[in-house]
């Protein structure tokens, strides 16, 4: 195998399906460290988003890309919505209680799905796309490049918002150490909705930039979402460096696993890297926080 | 009464034992030790595949053909559950709880892969066939009580086992473990040994009742073992119940079991057209439910007899 | 106090939704289908197909003296506990005499075992192609109109070397419908001269398969065989093929069968795909259910839509013809269906009637195939070559 056909047919692919994950894995992180749960509905709200972005596209015509903000403002208000009835007035329970719930949210939330749009799956776009050539070595289309410009946009802008405002240094404090926010005055159910806002944004986005470089169908989130959460801990529980990190790595690996397994057992690498991480360096690669 | 109803009744409790026995086991893993153990799937196909392996004919290109009794098959199952129990169980307690929840779902997916995967020990995607029943050979009704005595024997036995162990020194001291496992450490207790043996113990009686299902099926395929009908189903039912008491386990697993098999018979009455929308939303109310008793009756119906345990937090 | 007031809350929607008793007027089969589920892509379109078969049998007499005939819909989710549970419903509560379905082999295995061979009820599988059924000791009890897979892999090995395709790359996905047609399509294959320049399986649940693809495609094949469904991982497979440029021709199975890969990947892309699927002896029977099936839009080329009418159309013949008792069903559908006989096409139900009441022989010619049931209740398969035209699958040629 030479270099030529690694990049185009296993690093490339790896790295646009991580970078996928990547946007998936920090919106889990930021579950984990500010509201301490592991966030189980996460892949059927990236399936929501995906199905979303196809329901703005029916009722205005509109492109998909365009679509696409519409449709993250509405994940937004739809996590919002969940969390004030479904994981609220847990807070002060037993985290495992809000874990079952978020498990049973997963399950509103693909029943939904499949009521509404079926269980076909169905594209943004009819035909095939050929990719073009650059540099005479590497073959991307369109909507990789585009894909990768949105996570880079995406991972900058959460970064500078979370370092920069005064509400993304409430939400470091929140994950940090929630008690001495409160005493420095933070709001913490401003922070909580705020995290929801993000949360949802970042589904819509995980999932449209799935569906558009595969298909959209009713289970789409729920399959990645164990690839996902082994990104989100391999990198560090509540760094979006980590969850970037963590999410290229297993993209990645799972591209690069059927060269030395047999392809029926994809699925188990992003496993094995997690149990990998979980026993030799649970608080992952960058060092994140331990539950 | 019925017929119908009585044979359906006798299924349903002949789950219903099965899905109980399970959730005996995580009631002793999590209700007794605080153990969020997530990969209930993976023991219970261990237990299934195993008695399957031991006990059918022979068929070419496959393990097996030992032809061994029933019994054997759930010994070996139980056996085996253990053997693999301690292993996993040494490598991931030490993790945190919601850490040791994804440990155990990541060990239960590759158990399912390589169930699904690997032709030679487990039949692959086709599985294994031709298990034999005990009083197979009895006519429907009677087979089926025959089935349903031994299944809540064995779902007997275990109960009176871990109510002996709960009230036991043992039992005392895991709930001591789970309340406050420094104080417990600084009192000089082998606090992972002893979740060890919780552990263990509950993946023993999983891997029993993956073998009583797969004895009544005469048959198992790899989506028998798929996590969502398995684990999650197991995971409500303890939690409805009323985790840390062994009643609540079996009452939930009898509870969840009637609403997800009489949530069919509600979906029916609705009108044809939307007979396969009103599939999908027998999921939605299923999920529905967990919310509702999580709000209303978050510590389950019956919950665990010892007050002091619903003052605190629970386990990290 | 609490706790009495759910269990007697509880007890009494039990009650309620327990059915009466079925009416004298009715004769009630059940309708088991994977609607949640690994296949729950397909089942709508076989729900339709069944349904369309009862409005059928009812719009032109319905069965016996103007019984009603009433399919009552389960889930059998692909899994061995839900098509238990489904089985044992329809048989205790429901009352049915006879069921079509489950859709998936495991949960026909499962449901066979603990419920209908011992309460000898018919079961006839629209769907369920495992080998493993053929083998399964049910009192013949368990029919299907869909060929063990032992034939559409063979039969489409025989088609391929027929012509002219001598090497190809096989991929099939990890479960008993994929692994089935790729071990029967590798024995035949070989065995007259082919080769398999790679053979692997895949993971159903993936978003992508290039790297697969990389190395499938280095073997040097042109041709990818893909034993996987339309509506799910055989379509991300297809599409990310065609994309990187590996491989030129394409063939797959009636899985592959789907207006999700039309509509996703558009027609002009696909003129390198060949289907096989199983097909009656004459393409009218086929065309009469189409036409019926597209009245009430429904897809007649919907993955197993005309296995599903079959099954259900056929067991409401066999339901005439043994007159109300179900423990002649297992010969009335070998009457039925089985040579010699008046041939009776997909739709008429009244033809039929008149011909049973009279004591005369009929032979179903089915929209999927004759149906010719052998001893272990399965049916030899009958297909033929499909490719992509315009909006739809058309036929090229049958295979012997």
């Amino acid at each position: 195998m030479d270099a030529y056909e690694f990049i185009n047919f296993h690093l490339v692919p790896g790295l646009l399906l991580g970078s996928i994950y990547a946007i998936g894995a920090i919106g889990v992180t930021l579950v984990f460290g500010i509201l301490r749960f592991a966030h189980l509905a996460h892949g059927d709200m990236i399936t929501l988003g995906a199905f979303l972005v196809l329901g703005v596209m029916a009722l205005s015509g509109l492109d998909p890309w365009l679509a696409l903000p519409i449709a993250m403002v509405l994940s937004a208000l739809i996590a919002i919505g969940i969390d004030a009835s479904c994981y609220d007035y847990l807070r002060k329970r037993p985290r495992i209680l809000t874990v079952m719930a978020s498990l049973g949210v997963a399950l509103m939330v693909r029943a939904v799905v499949q009521m509404g749009w079926g269980t076909d799956p169905t594209t943004y776009a009819t035909g095939i796309v050929r990719p073009t050539e650059y540099f005479d070595f590497i073959l991307l289309r369109d909507r990789e490049l585009a894909t990768f410009a949105v996570v880079i946009a995406l991972v900058v802008g959460l970064e500078a918002f979370l370092r920069l405002t005064r509400w993304g240094r409430a939400m470091r404090a929140m994950s940090d150490n929630p008690d001495l926010a409160r005493l420095c005055g933070v709001d913490t159910r401003q922070v909580v909705r705020l995290t929801w806002v993000i949360v949802g944004m970042l589904c819509a986005a995980a999932g449209f930039l799935l569906g558009i470089n595969t298909e959209v169908w009713a289970m789409m989130g729920w399959w990645a979402l164990l690839s996902i959460f082994a990104a989100a801990i391999l990198g560090g529980v509540g760094r979006i460096d980590g969850a970037v990190l963590g999410g290229l790595i297993i993209g990645v690996a799972e591209e690069l696993s059927v060269l030395i397994l047999p392809s029926q057992y994809k699925s188990a690498t992003a496993f094995a890297i997690l149990l990998l991480i979980l026993l030799v360096r649970p608080r992952g690669l960058l060092k994140g926080k331990v539950l | 009464m019925d017929p119908g109803l009585l044979n359906y009744l006798l299924f349903i409790f002949v789950l219903v034992g099965i899905y109980g026995l399970m959730s005996l086991g995580l009631n002793v893993q999590w209700g007794l030790a605080g153990l969020f153990n997530a990969g209930i799937a993976g023991f219970f196909a261990i237990g299934a595949y195993t008695s399957a392996i031991l006990t059918s004919p022979e068929v070419a290109g496959r393990v097996g053909g030992f032809g061994l009794p029933i019994l054997v098959g759930w010994a070996g199952a139980m056996i085996l559950s253990v053997a693999l129990a301690w292993p996993i169980g040494r490598v991931c307690l030490r993790l945190r709880s919601d850490y040791l929840a994804i440990a155990t779902i990541g060990v239960a997916e590759i158990i399912r892969l390589v169930a699904r995967s690997e032709d030679w020990l487990t039949g692959g995607v086709r599985g294994i066939s031709g298990i034999p029943r005990p009083f197979g050979e009895l006519s429907y009704l009677a087979s089926q009580w025959a089935y349903l005595a031994i299944v809540l024997t064995v779902v007997v036995m275990a109960y009176l086992l871990i109510e002996r162990q709960l009230n036991a020194p043992w039992g005392r001291m895991m709930r001591a473990i789970r309340d406050n496992e420094a104080a417990a450490a600084a009192m000089g207790k082998r606090v992972d040994k002893r979740r060890l043996e919780a552990f263990i113990l509950g993946s023993a009686l999983m891997g029993l009742a993956g073998a009583l299902f797969v004895h009544f099926n005469r048959s198992i395929t790899p989506e028998a073992i798929d996590p969502m009908i398995v684990t999650f189903l197991v995971w409500i039912m303890l939690i409805l119940g009323g985790s840390g008491n062994n009643r609540g386990a079996l009452l939930g697993a009898l509870l969840i079991w009637l609403i997800w098999s009489m949530s069919e018979l509600l979906t029916d009455l609705l009108p044809t057209e939307i007979a396969i929308q009103a599939k999908y939303a027998r999921m939605f109310l299923i999920g529905l439910a967990l919310q509702l008793v999580l709000r209303f009756r978050p510590e389950g119906i019956l919950a665990e007899r010892d007050p002091s345990t619903l003052r605190n937090e629970g386990p990290r | 106090m609490i706790r009495k007031r759910f269990a007697a809350a509880l007890t009494a929607t039990a009650l309620l939704t327990i059915p009466p008793v079925s009416a004298q007027d009715e004769v009630r089969i059940g309708l088991l289908f994977g609607i949640s589920g690994a296949i729950s892509a397909m089942a709508p379109t076989m729900v339709d197909a069944a349904r369309l078969a009862i409005s059928q049998v009812n719009a032109q007499g319905g069965i016996g003296d103007g019984k009603t005939l009433v399919g009552t819909l389960g889930d059998s989710g692909c899994n061995p506990q839900n098509a238990t549970d489904a089985a044992t419903k329809a048989v205790n509560i429901d009352r049915a005499v006879a069921i079509v379905g489950p859709s998936c082999s495991g949960s026909v295995l499962a449901a066979a075992h603990s419920v209908t061979v011992p309460t000898g009820t018919t079961i006839i599988s629209p769907s369920a192609t495992s080998p493993e059924l053929t083998r399964l000791n049910d009192r013949d009890r368990v029919f299907r109109t869909v060929p063990s897979d032992g034939y559409q892999g063979a039969a489409l090995a025989r088609a391929l070397l027929e012509r002219g395709i001598e090497t190809v790359a096989v991929t099939y996905i990890a479960n008993d419908y994929g692994a089935g047609l790729a071990e029967s399509f590798r024995s035949e294959f070989e065995a007259n001269g082919g080769t398999l320049a790679a053979y692997q399986s895949h993971d159903g649940s993936k978003a992508s398969y290039r790297s697969e693809l990389s190395r499938l495609a280095r073997s040097g094949a042109d041709t990818l065989m893909i034993f996987d469904y339309g509506d799910g991982s055989g379509l991300t497979i297809l599409r990310q093929s065609l994309e990187n440029g590996f491989f030129e021709q394409f063939v797959g199975a009636d899985g592959m069968q789907s207006k999700a890969l039309i509509r996703a990947i558009g027609a002009e892309n696909l003129e390198g795909l060949l289907i096989s699927a199983p097909i009656g002896a004459g393409a009218e029977a086929l065309e009469r259910f189409s036409q019926a099936f597209r009245a009430e839009n429904g897809n007649p080329e919907g993955i197993f839509a005309a296995t599903s009418y079959d099954a259900t159309f056929l067991l409401a013949l066999a339901l005439e013809h043994a007159d109300g008792d179900r423990n002649a069903l297992p010969q009335s559908l070998r009457a039925v269906a089985t040579a010699p006989g008046e041939p009776i096409l997909p739709g008429e139900w009244e033809k039929a009637k008149q011909l049973i009441a009279a004591g005369e022989e009929i032979d179903y010619k089915g929209a999927a195939g004759d149906h010719e049931f052998d001893d272990a209740g399965d049916v030899p398969g009958a297909y033929a070559l499909f490719k992509v035209t315009g909006n739809d699958f058309e036929i090229i040629a049958p295979i012997d």
